[in-house]
């Protein structure tokens, strides 16, 4: 198969049906509303945030190699690159930046300073332990996970807490080698 | 124009998820066709260890005297092929088409669940649409 | 780059100023959302009509919210009295927002007083959504219905606000109507209007 030259972020974006972010906005505070009302507990609608972001990510991969025609990336350097200027523009209609690399390479932050998940959200006292994007975190891991890496993706900064970005660090863990059938016989 | 004989996708562990006849000859039975789709998984597997060129991510084209198989691979180890008359153009694109309709009316589908077998209508239709002669014809433009 | 003066850090979000509601994000990225909360409150139900009533009350909560957005915005707090006005204000401008277009159709319901339908070829949450067969005529678009109650709740207009799909004479596919039903309290003030 001739190869296909990887699209940019701002290509497909531009070219992809699109809808209001207010409808997403609220549609995400709508859910969140739901799961503090069924789990009560901040920590468990974390968790459960999480999770559903990280549903969303192993259906989400699909799309974005379909769309994007990425190639199997040469180091994970260049899968957050990738993520961040492809991935959430595609998506979300925003880049991030890629920044605080370890000296490995296995670590990073993807820095959001526009995100549509938050908007007129404030957190009430209630909820202060709340990570309200909680979905991205899962997103990324799921998403990364079907392409043989897994990672832990944690909150370092959170506008809603008070910080002045969204910042999201990625940690690889480690490559899953993939198996071949006949030596589940073993 | 060639004709398309039938259209499998078989999920990363190798189980039949989907398959379509369009052909008139030939029908296959169902246990048939699941393993004919666990034999091709193999296949696949093995021609990425046999192959003598590093970085082969498996077979792409297999041509015989009666048909020809196009298969895709996406990244996330699920595999679309299609079974076709000899000389049947553009496949790899419908293949591409057809990659694209899963993320859109399978992966979004929230009553479809992971890895099993597909039952949604949306993507049925498309499919069937998007392997109409004169639709494959539009693709490779 | 990160802290160099663009952002602002406001004290209170009440004093960042109102969206134009002009951002946007793929159709994608909402339905694969979208997606999960149906999955979600699948999971808190064990049968349809819950699962229903569920995801009207996600969309209820939407429409309250959409429809303060838009009297602040687009109608500078104009308040809608007349029941055509309100009806008006969801099968277009709400519509238009949300959805990107206006509803297909505004229709008066021809058997009862208190009824009006909306209708659309295919609603946006279910332009990816196949139902299974076993799941009867179970429509996602309740939370699109839950979004009508909520913006018309909150305009003054109480309602009962279902989500159906309607075969179509013709088209593989059924058209979706939101019927509305008009609590009595509100044709009684409608009435007296004039």
């Amino acid at each position: 198969m001739p190869a296909v030259a990887p699209r940019s972020g701002d290509a497909i974006f531009a070219s992809a049906e699109r809808v209001n972010a207010e409808l997403f906005t609220l549609t995400y505070g709508a859910i969140v509303r739901q799961l503090i009302t069924d789990l009560e507990e901040v920590d468990e609608v974390n968790k459960q945030l999480d999770q559903m972001g990280y549903n969303i990510g192993v259906r989400l991969i699909d799309e974005f190699l379909a769309k994007s025609n990425v190639s199997r990336c040469v180091d994970f350097k260049e899968t957050a690159e990738v993520i961040a200027k492809v991935g959430f523009k595609m998506f979300l209609g925003v880049t991030a930046t890629v920044t605080n690399w370890d000296a490995e390479g296995t670590t990073c932050s993807l820095v959001l300073e526009d995100n549509p998940l938050v908007d007129f959200v404030e957190l009430p006292d209630t909820c202060q332990g709340l990570h309200y994007c909680n979905v991205l975190n899962g997103v990324v891991r799921g998403a990364l996970e079907m392409v043989s890496m897994k990672t832990e993706v944690t909150w370092i900064r959170d506008m809603l807490r008070g910080d002045d970005a969204y910042e999201l660090q990625v940690k690889l863990l480690k490559q899953i080698p993939e198996e071949y059938p006949y030596k589940d016989d073993e | 124009m060639a004709a398309i004989y039938s259209l499998y996708i078989i999920n990363k562990s190798g189980g039949l998820i989907y398959y379509k006849d369009h052909g008139t000859a030939s029908r296959m039975d169902t246990n048939d066709t699941l393993r004919l789709a666990s034999l091709w998984h193999s296949m696949h597997a093995i021609s990425q260890q046999l192959s003598p060129v590093s970085g082969c991510f498996g077979v792409e084209l297999l041509e015989a005297d009666t048909f020809d198989l196009h298969c895709f691979q996406s990244l996330t180890g699920t595999k679309f092929f299609v079974v076709c008359e000899p000389g049947t153009q553009n496949m790899e694109m419908l293949l591409k088409y057809v990659y694209e309709l899963y993320t859109d009316y399978v992966l979004k589908n929230p009553f479809y669940e992971m890895e099993m077998p597909i039952r949604c209508e949306l993507f049925d239709l498309n499919v069937t649409q998007g392997v109409q002669k004169d639709r494959v014809a539009l693709l490779g433009r | 780059m990160i802290g160099v003066g663009k952002i602002k850090q406001y004290s209170n979000v009440l004093d960042k100023p109102v969206s134009k509601g002009k951002q946007e994000v793929s159709l994608s990225a909402f339905a694969f959302l979208f997606s999960e909360l149906v999955q979600y409150n699948q999971t808190q139900v064990d049968n349809i009509a819950e699962l229903e009533r569920r995801l009207e009350d996600a969309g209820y909560a939407v429409g309250a919210r959409v429809l303060e957005l838009l009297c602040h915005r687009d109608k500078g707090n104009r308040r809608e009295t007349r029941l055509l006005g309100i009806l008006s204000f969801v099968h277009s401008t709400v519509w238009k927002v949300l959805f990107g277009k206006v509803a297909d159709s505004l229709e008066k319901g021809t058997e009862h007083e208190d009824e009006y339908m909306i209708s659309e070829k295919e609603l946006l949450v279910n332009r990816f959504i196949s139902i299974p067969k076993d799941m009867g005529t179970f429509n996602c678009g309740a939370f699109v219905a839950g979004i009508v109650r909520g913006v018309l709740d909150g305009a003054g207009f109480p309602a009962v606000v279902t989500a159906h799909f309607v075969p179509v004479e013709g088209l593989l596919r059924p058209r979706t109507t939101i019927l509305i039903k008009f609590a009595e309290e509100v044709l009684k003030r409608e009435a007296r209007l004039g």
